[in-house]
């Protein structure tokens, strides 16, 4: 069995394992079964912030080495990225209107990954638009660094206007009543979801070396030159 | 013979805003829809002077920054593929072209919110109290969206880009964003604003910084 | 006189999934003009823009004017190359005067060159006409100018007399001599073949993305 192969299985067995545990630990003292949430939104977010940085390895490296192996890396951890930004946005939604009755509380976190996801839709359009393999990877990589170079400002102003205009007391994990058997499962779905990540990208950068090589293998000296396709004009029999 | 940078820059600079005061769109196009948005948002949340005094300056930097990055996506179709091929084989320094394009961009983006700021002040009835602040923040902000809109629109230069540098810019813009409102309200209530001014001013430091680093790889094309 | 302008070996350009251009080889010395001919699709503009450094082969190597096609020396020489490809150049809402202004402050040329150009391309007196309000064959006399005043190592003609009244296209032959007589070399591409005979030495045929024949024209 390969290697993507036993991680698939890691995956899929460290992410049943964490998720039962999740729904087996007694409920958290002060918001009851609704905190389960957190074993997956704060997952979730821990990767979104992954995903981006090891986005900016990935783009880093391509242009230090221009290996595309390593533009393989940051588009496949953009695309997990995107999908774990979203799960945290949604999951952040749905426990501030069951806590507070309002989808959206303008907390910093959340004001943050909302931006982080929109830059994440940048760069996977911006990678949709351009054909040309090396002129997709040296864009997208300038956008995976401008990208993360911005995000830490962004992170910093938001959290500063939010601590000037005086935010709700949040119910933070941090701030949460938790025992070491919740801790211990949070710590769990850590580690679950991280494994998730690995095998998402993984099979995410061995999809895209197949794609190369498909269009490599379409781009050989037996295809025909484009300009085979333009032939001597015919006039009709009218004419 | 090899002409120095800050005269490639400044060539540039200025054939970009000899052409654009020629068309006039900035100042003919993109000031008076800016005008008509700050206009809508009263229509569409209710006259309520003290609600509008309140949401003004929000709603000032909130235009300048979605409606200024339309003029950073004007300057970018400035150069087309054979516009491009003639600067290419000119041997311009790629840094002193990224330096020239934000040059002539800060210059518009700056006329456009001098322009807008009187609309504002006038539409939502503001307090323009320590108003000479923004004698600082205007140019910080103006540059800030001449970097970041170049920065993007050498990014996404031959995709889209008329729809992409706006998602690019946008997001990326929310600390001037935050930066700007937070000094002209902190102005209204004498908070303390220095901080908010020197994030500008590393936000921008940060972008100059990327764009000149950048510049080479992004004006290369394959095509 | 240059040596070798231009030396391509097996060269080859996809872009995106279609083939352009297939095992290519081609020599051009100092001194030499050559006629690249053939029909629409075959790679003329693709091949031109190689050897103007604008385009990286994806296969097999070259180099021009002494720098490899492949590496960043290819950026030292790109001054020294005039292209003038089948679309103007020119900023349509600057005139003709300051579209060359501009590149005179670009090259470190005397803006003085450029009524002096102006005058030897027959638009004297068209200088503060916008390029927008000029025709297709006005604009093409204007980048004839600007490699008139930029004097380059290797002049590369897109569709050379297009849009050219009979009096102008004296113009290309008059640059094509200018090169060849300071060592350079042109590399002209025209569907007038009997316009381009006198004025090159030899005529490189392509066809489905290759070299079919290179020979002398015809006299």
């Amino acid at each position: 069995m390969t290697s993507r192969r036993w991680l698939d299985l890691a995956a899929a067995g460290t992410l049943a394992t964490a998720l039962g545990a999740g729904l087996l630990v007694p409920p958290e003292q002060t918001q009851g079964d609704l905190a389960r949430i957190i074993f997956v939104h704060v997952p979730a977010a821990w990767l979104a912030y992954l995903a981006f940085v090891v986005t900016l390895i990935g783009s880093v490296a391509y242009l230090v080495r221009r290996d595309m192996k390593w533009d393989r890396l940051a588009a496949a951890s953009a695309e997990a990225g995107v999908f774990f930004t979203g799960l945290t946005i949604a999951l952040g939604m749905i426990w501030g209107k069951s806590t507070w009755g309002v989808w959206w509380t303008w907390d910093a976190r959340l004001v943050l990954t909302a931006v982080m996801f929109f830059v994440y839709l940048g760069y996977l359009a911006l990678r949709r638009g351009i054909v040309d393999p090396d002129l997709r990877a040296r864009r997208a990589a300038w956008l995976g660094i401008l990208a993360v170079v911005q995000i830490p400002i962004v992170h910093f102003s938001v959290l500063w206007w939010r601590t000037l205009h005086q935010p709700p007391t949040l119910l933070r994990p941090d701030g949460m009543q938790m025992d070491a058997v919740f801790r211990g499962a949070l710590v769990m779905s850590l580690v679950a979801f991280t494994v998730v990540y690995a095998s998402l990208v993984a099979r995410g950068v061995e999809r895209q070396r197949l794609d190369a090589e498909l269009a490599e293998a379409v781009a050989s000296e037996e295809v025909e030159v484009a300009g085979a396709a333009i032939t001597a004009p015919r006039y009709g029999e009218a004419n | 013979m090899k002409v120095p940078f800050w005269r490639q820059a400044a060539a540039i600079a200025g054939k970009d805003l000899r052409t654009e005061f020629r068309s006039g769109e900035v100042v003919m196009i993109t000031v008076p829809f800016g005008a008509a948005a700050l206009m809508l948002v009263p229509l569409a949340v209710g006259t309520d002077a003290r609600l509008l005094a309140d949401i003004g300056p929000g709603m000032y930097w909130s235009v300048v920054l979605l409606f200024g990055v339309l003029v950073t996506v004007r300057q970018s179709a400035v150069d087309g593929p054979a516009q491009a091929d003639l600067l290419g084989l000119l041997g311009i320094d790629p840094a002193a072209r990224f330096v020239g394009r934000v040059m002539a961009t800060g210059v518009l983006l700056l006329i456009f919110e001098s322009i807008l700021a009187p609309v504002a002040l006038a539409l939502y009835d503001t307090d323009p109290s320590g108003w000479w602040w923004l004698l600082a923040v205007i140019p910080l902000v103006a540059l800030g969206l001449a970097l970041l809109g170049t920065l993007a629109a050498g990014i996404a230069s031959s995709v889209a880009s008329a729809t992409l540098i706006p998602l690019i810019v946008v997001p990326l813009s929310v600390p001037m964003l935050l930066a700007a409102t937070q000094v002209t309200e902190g102005l209204q209530i004498d908070a303390t604003i220095v901080g908010w001014l020197l994030l500008l001013v590393v936000m921008d430091l940060l972008l100059a910084v990327a764009g000149v680093l950048s510049a080479r790889t992004l004006q290369e094309t394959t095509r | 006189m240059l040596d070798t302008v231009v030396a391509l070996r097996a060269l080859g350009v996809r872009i995106g999934d279609s083939p352009i251009l297939r095992d290519l080889d081609l020599d051009v010395v100092g001194g030499e003009a050559v006629g690249l001919i053939g029909g629409n699709g075959s790679g003329k503009t693709t091949l031109l823009r190689v050897i103007a450094t604008l385009l990286v082969p994806s296969r097999g190597d070259g180099t021009v004017l002494g720098a490899d096609l492949r590496d960043e020396s290819r950026y030292e020489v790109r001054h020294r190359i005039g292209l003038i490809g089948h679309t103007p150049s020119l900023y349509p809402n600057l005139t003709l005067e300051e579209n060359l202004a501009f590149v005179a402050r670009m090259t470190g040329v005397a803006t003085g060159r450029v009524g002096e150009v102006l005058d030897q391309v027959g638009l004297g007196l068209a200088r503060g006409r916008s390029a927008a309000a000029c025709s297709h064959g006005m604009q093409r006399r204007v980048e004839f100018a600007r490699l008139m005043m930029t004097r380059p190592d290797l002049i590369l003609l897109d569709e050379a007399h297009a849009g050219l009244d009979p009096q102008a296209g004296d113009l290309v032959a008059h640059l094509v001599a200018g090169v060849r007589e300071r060592g350079g070399a042109a590399v002209v591409v025209s569907h007038e073949h009997r316009r381009i005979a006198p004025l090159v030495g030899r005529f490189v045929e392509l066809r489905d993305g290759a070299i079919t024949a290179d020979a002398r024209p015809r006299t």
